[in-house]
């Protein structure tokens, strides 16, 4: 009796103790002969993603790939988290906001020096997304996607409150906003995603300051923003003023990019400002304002905006895992950012299914691809905006710390917790502090 | 005055009926939401019922099957994401960690209990206090130089930090409540029993622990329900399957823009089904240990 | 057979056989534990707060004295969250020991189904903060929050009100979704005080002709003093250290409006990287945390003084 007892004090202390032990060590290894790559992405159309993979594996039988997802919101934080702690991935997503931070980092390496067949596709792409991609002379990426950002209106409720026309400038924006909210048409006739933790509210921001023909930056990358009266106040300005009367959505702060397509799409609004591919999102489908949605240049004396390039990266975890790994994620990249039998098969796919924009300036002479483009939006319109499209000024290695912070002080501007001027000059203390 | 009396009591009841509906609607809406389709739940106002009822969302969580629904596109833009998948997973680590904490717990937390309770040492006053004082410092306070100290010792994302972590948080209420517990039992029987023959081992075992048994169940669900509900440490010290807990795991889908309302939903239920069951049966033990140990020093 | 346990079989043995190896084997164990996740990293804060370290740049991080400190004191957004702490935790913690104390009143009278009311009021408790917070956010949302969908239907609001967008309200918001989460503990406590209370105490109020009122404010709460002031310490703690809900209910905005101190500190680290700044956070929030627990232990001793 006695002894079955200690019997089963043991056995408890030695589960205790296996149980302990043998939590850390769960992950095998891979099984010989194949290679495993961890791809990681952030969320939006995974189940394409997972549609590409299993293609690139049925041509690859000898690499496995798994895939993970975070939000787009995350992603920074995420990916410094990964790159620092451990479980960082062989191949990822990233984008020209982050480049500098990365590669001075160490977390992802030169396409062009680890995969040199890939560096002869960067005479195909459209010259500002090569530069969003290059450091050092080095290239760090195969374009995923590049667009810009785009004005879109909703033309059947413009011309039901009597406009033939959608605005050129941001004071008729607000005048024709006005009158729509007078009729009843929408009660809050603007909408832009502006929740803080969304990267894109940074990019729409710049946008709308580029419309303007203002600047954020020189060209030695010194802050301009803070000039009094400037364009970038003038922008706050105007965002405060649209959110005091109440044509702009109450709800912005609250409103991420999916947030902003689903209200839109729903008749809620009429204008917004979003990546274009959004406008393909918003034609498409099975939805009453189906086809309404069209395009203008963005709004302001120069109708500038942003361009950007988000692309599919190295990195160092895929170096370490050695030759084998960076030999397979090469051929990964080879497949989703280059051409396989002769076409950039997913970098199309991207275009006709979801519009995505793209860099390879070859597609452009595709004709499903046109086709498609045509279905939802207009080429014309989309090559006169392209002209004037910019990269996003002020790219150091810690722009992305200071794009976290500028985020929140453009909220309070909005808000009304601070005034513009004095958001502009805290972005512009917090960036040299960060510059130091 | 009878009439004063039932009027209180109507009251009395109306005030319970709105309590238990401020308690219970939102869940109620959690579930209903799980239930429906993307464009039911976007309506102004949302259908309380689902019409229709689908259990499409829970089918992708545990097949991958991409619900019909979200072909609509346009309105209900991309609406997966490859996490949600990862529940299944994610509630097996929130388990493993939680059911080795409970265990750690009901070992080292009796033996250590049973010292302070039936032993005189020097030092002992010390290490109590110590104890004590410690399960009252706030994980926020600490969690950042944790997070850093697990770094150094190369323990991120393991489920092995995890564990360590949470039995440190949950020890000290462990220890206090069973040796409160232990005090007051009578020393006549272990005694008895050692008389007996028994070791004081067999004392512990057959005499102490049985008379003990709400607190130990007491403690084992409240260490389950703090290990099993913790999310800041988890957050930062987990980054991969290997190690991710619930909690995080419905965090990050619920703040990922591009997964759908009802798919969050979906996340919230399988991740709140198991603390109300623990919370429903052990009821009596939980209640009766927070009151021993934040209400009688 | 003892061998098979392996470690130190002699010691093992002469506990089991009622000798008392060493009191310390088997309370070491817990002490190091517990002193490596707090006293420990306690003093790595101090440690780390003094050096600039920057997750970025991995390579550099030298000895800087007091700056991490400096730089918060001289940040707009740190004093900014810190009065955002404070309004949250004052008006959090008076609603939740309000509400329990109330539950407590409630859940104290002898009428038959309020066992269920009992069960259910553990809930909100039970579950993940995290749960608790995206259960709200789905209800409070300002585009489809259910919460507004029913106020629309009950006539109360024409249009959805943007609770976690308005500077104004989502504080507010977050408070509710706390107190929702919060009141089962205090309410647990209080019943437990109510419980132990003799009848015939307040029986004697009443027939010296007390009114209900009356006999709460001086034979009842009185009796609760003691679960009282410990409510008040311990849910500061709480509202002082609360993060879960911000994270998944409004990520500190809109701008900053509910970025406690709390959240600033995560956002230091983890959004900004600055993890010798986080760390000098950290040992500022505990160091005000320990100064809460020094004034808890001594209600604790008043709170037995008077029982």
């Amino acid at each position: 009796m006695a002894r079955k007892s200690l019997r089963v004090w043991r056995w408890a202390a030695m589960l205790v103790a296996l149980s302990v032990l043998t939590a850390g060590c769960a992950q095998g290894g891979a099984s010989s002969g194949s290679v495993h790559l961890n791809f990681m992405v952030w969320s939006y159309g995974i189940d394409t993603i997972q549609d590409n993979i299993k293609k690139f594996q049925s041509s690859n039988p000898s690499v496995t790939v798994s895939l993970a997802d975070t939000s787009w919101f995350n992603y920074h934080d995420t990916m410094a988290t990964k790159f620092t702690a451990g479980g960082a991935p062989d191949v990822a997503y990233s984008s020209d906001h982050w480049l500098r931070e990365w590669v001075s980092a160490g977390w992802i390496v030169p396409i062009d020096q680890y995969c040199p067949s890939l560096a002869s596709y960067k005479d195909e792409w459209a010259p500002y997304a090569l530069q969003g991609m290059t450091l050092n002379n080095h290239v760090y990426g195969l374009p995923y996607y590049a667009d810009m950002v785009i004005f879109i209106y909703n033309d059947k409720l413009l011309k039901q409150a009597g406009f033939d026309h959608p605005p050129a400038t941001w004071e008729e924006l607000t005048s024709q906003a006005q009158t729509i909210k007078s009729k009843g048409i929408s009660q809050y006739p603007i909408d832009i995603p502006m929740k803080k933790d969304d990267p894109w509210t940074i990019e729409i921001f710049y946008s709308m300051v580029y419309g303007r023909g203002g600047h954020m930056f020189d060209s030695n990358t010194n802050p301009t923003f803070a000039e009094s009266g400037g364009p970038a106040e003038q922008t706050l300005s105007w965002l405060r003023s649209a959110y005091a009367s109440k044509i702009l959505d109450p709800a912005v702060f609250e409103s991420a990019e999916p947030d902003v397509v689903k209200t839109t799409g729903s008749g809620q609004h009429v204008f917004t400002v979003l990546a274009k591919y959004n406008l393909a999102e918003l034609n498409q489908g099975q939805h009453a304002q189906k086809g309404n949605f069209k395009m203008a240049l963005m709004p302001g004396s120069q109708h500038s905006t942003v361009g950007f390039v988000r692309f599919y990266s190295l990195t160092k975890a895929a170096v370490s895992h050695g030759d084998a790994a960076v030999k397979a994620s090469c051929n990964f990249l080879q497949y989703f950012g280059g051409k396989t039998d002769g076409q950039y098969k997913v970098v199309k796919r991207w275009a006709v299914e979801k519009g995505l924009g793209f860099a390879n300036l070859p597609l452009y002479d595709d004709s499903d691809v046109s086709k498609s483009i045509n279905a939802w939006g207009n080429v014309d319109l989309e090559r006169q905006q392209a002209k004037t499209a910019n990269v996003k000024e002020g790219l150091t290695r810690w722009w992305g710390t200071w794009d976290i912070y500028a985020r929140e002080q453009i909220d309070n501007a909005v808000s009304g917790s601070s005034t513009p001027s004095q958001a502009l000059q805290n972005m512009n203390t917090k960036w040299s502090q960060l510059k130091s | 005055m009878k009439r004063k009396l039932r009027l209180s009591r109507v009251l009395l009841v109306a005030a319970a009926i709105l309590l238990g509906l401020v308690i219970a609607l939102p869940f109620l809406w959690v579930v209903s939401a799980s239930l429906q389709t993307e464009t039911g739940i976007f309506r102004r106002p949302p259908s309380w019922l689902p019409d229709p009822v689908t259990i499409d969302n829970y089918g992708y969580v545990f097949t991958g099957k991409i619900p019909e629904a979200y072909a609509a596109r346009g309105l209900l833009r991309s609406t997966v994401t490859q996490e949600a998948q990862y529940l299944p997973i994610g509630l097996q680590n929130s388990v493993m960690v939680a059911t080795s904490v409970v265990l750690i717990n009901l070992l080292l937390g009796t033996l250590a209990a049973y010292t302070f309770a039936r032993e005189r040492f020097r030092g002992q006053a010390a290490a109590f206090s110590f104890i004590l004082t410690s399960r009252l410092l706030p994980g926020m306070a600490v969690a950042i130089p944790t997070y850093m100290i697990i770094r150094q010792l190369g323990l991120l994302d393991s489920k092995t930090a995890l564990v360590l972590i949470y039995s440190a948080f949950t020890l000290p209420f462990t220890i206090w409540v069973l040796t409160l517990y232990f005090r007051s039992l009578p020393r006549d029987y272990e005694e008895a029993a050692q008389v007996d023959g028994c070791t004081r081992f067999q004392a512990l075992r057959h005499i102490v622990l049985p008379l003990a048994a709400p607190g130990l169940a007491a403690v084992g669900a409240f260490s389950f329900l703090f290990s099993y509900d913790e999310f800041l440490f988890a957050l930062l010290t987990t980054s991969s399957l290997n190690s991710k807990t619930v909690p995080v795991m419905i965090a990050t889908i619920s703040v990922n823009p591009d997964a759908s309302y009802t798919l969050i939903a979906v996340g919230i239920v399988l991740s709140i089904i198991a603390p109300i069951i623990l919370a429903t049966i052990f009821r009596r033990f939980i209640t009766s240990g927070l009151v021993s140990s934040l209400g009688r020093a | 057979m003892q061998a098979e346990i392996g470690l130190r079989p002699n010691l093992v043995r002469r506990w089991a056989n009622g000798v008392p190896a060493h009191p310390w084997l088997t309370v070491a164990p817990v002490l190091a534990l517990v002193a490596l996740f707090t006293i420990f990293p306690f003093i790595y804060a101090a440690v780390t707060s003094t050096r600039q370290m920057i997750l970025t740049l991995p390579d550099q991080t030298p000895f800087v004295g007091l700056k991490n400190y400096l730089d918060v004191l001289q940040d707009a957004s740190a004093r900014q969250a810190a009065v955002n702490a404070v309004v949250f935790s004052v008006v959090a913690v008076t609603a939740v020991t309000l509400l329990g104390l109330l539950v407590a009143l409630l859940l104290n009278q002898p009428i038959r189904g309020f066992g269920i009311l009992r069960a259910l009021v553990l809930l909100p408790w039970a579950i993940p903060l995290v749960s608790a917070g995206i259960i709200w956010r789905l209800l409070l949302h300002g585009d489809f929050g259910a919460f507004n969908g029913l106020l629309l239907q009950l006539g109360i609001v024409h249009s959805y009100i943007p609770w976690l967008s308005s500077r104004q309200l989502a504080l507010g918001a977050v408070i509710v979704a706390h107190v929702w989460r919060e009141f089962p503990l205090p309410a647990i406590l209080f019943l437990a005080g109510l419980q132990v209370i003799p009848p015939d105490v307040v029986d004697a109020a009443t027939v010296d002709g007390a009114g209900a009122w009356q006999r709460f404010r001086y034979v009842i709460l009185p009796l609760l003093k003691a679960p009282l002031l410990i409510v008040l310490v311990y849910e500061t703690m709480i509202a002082v250290t609360v993060f879960d809900l911000v994270y998944v209910l409004t990520g500190g905005g809109p701008g900053s409006a509910t970025t406690l101190f709390s959240w600033y500190a995560y956002a230091a680290t983890f959004h900004f990287l600055n993890l010798g700044q986080g760390a000098a956070l950290s040992f500022i929030m505990a160091a005000v945390l320990l100064l809460f627990i020094a004034i808890y232990l001594r209600l604790l001793r008043v709170g037995r003084d008077d029982t």
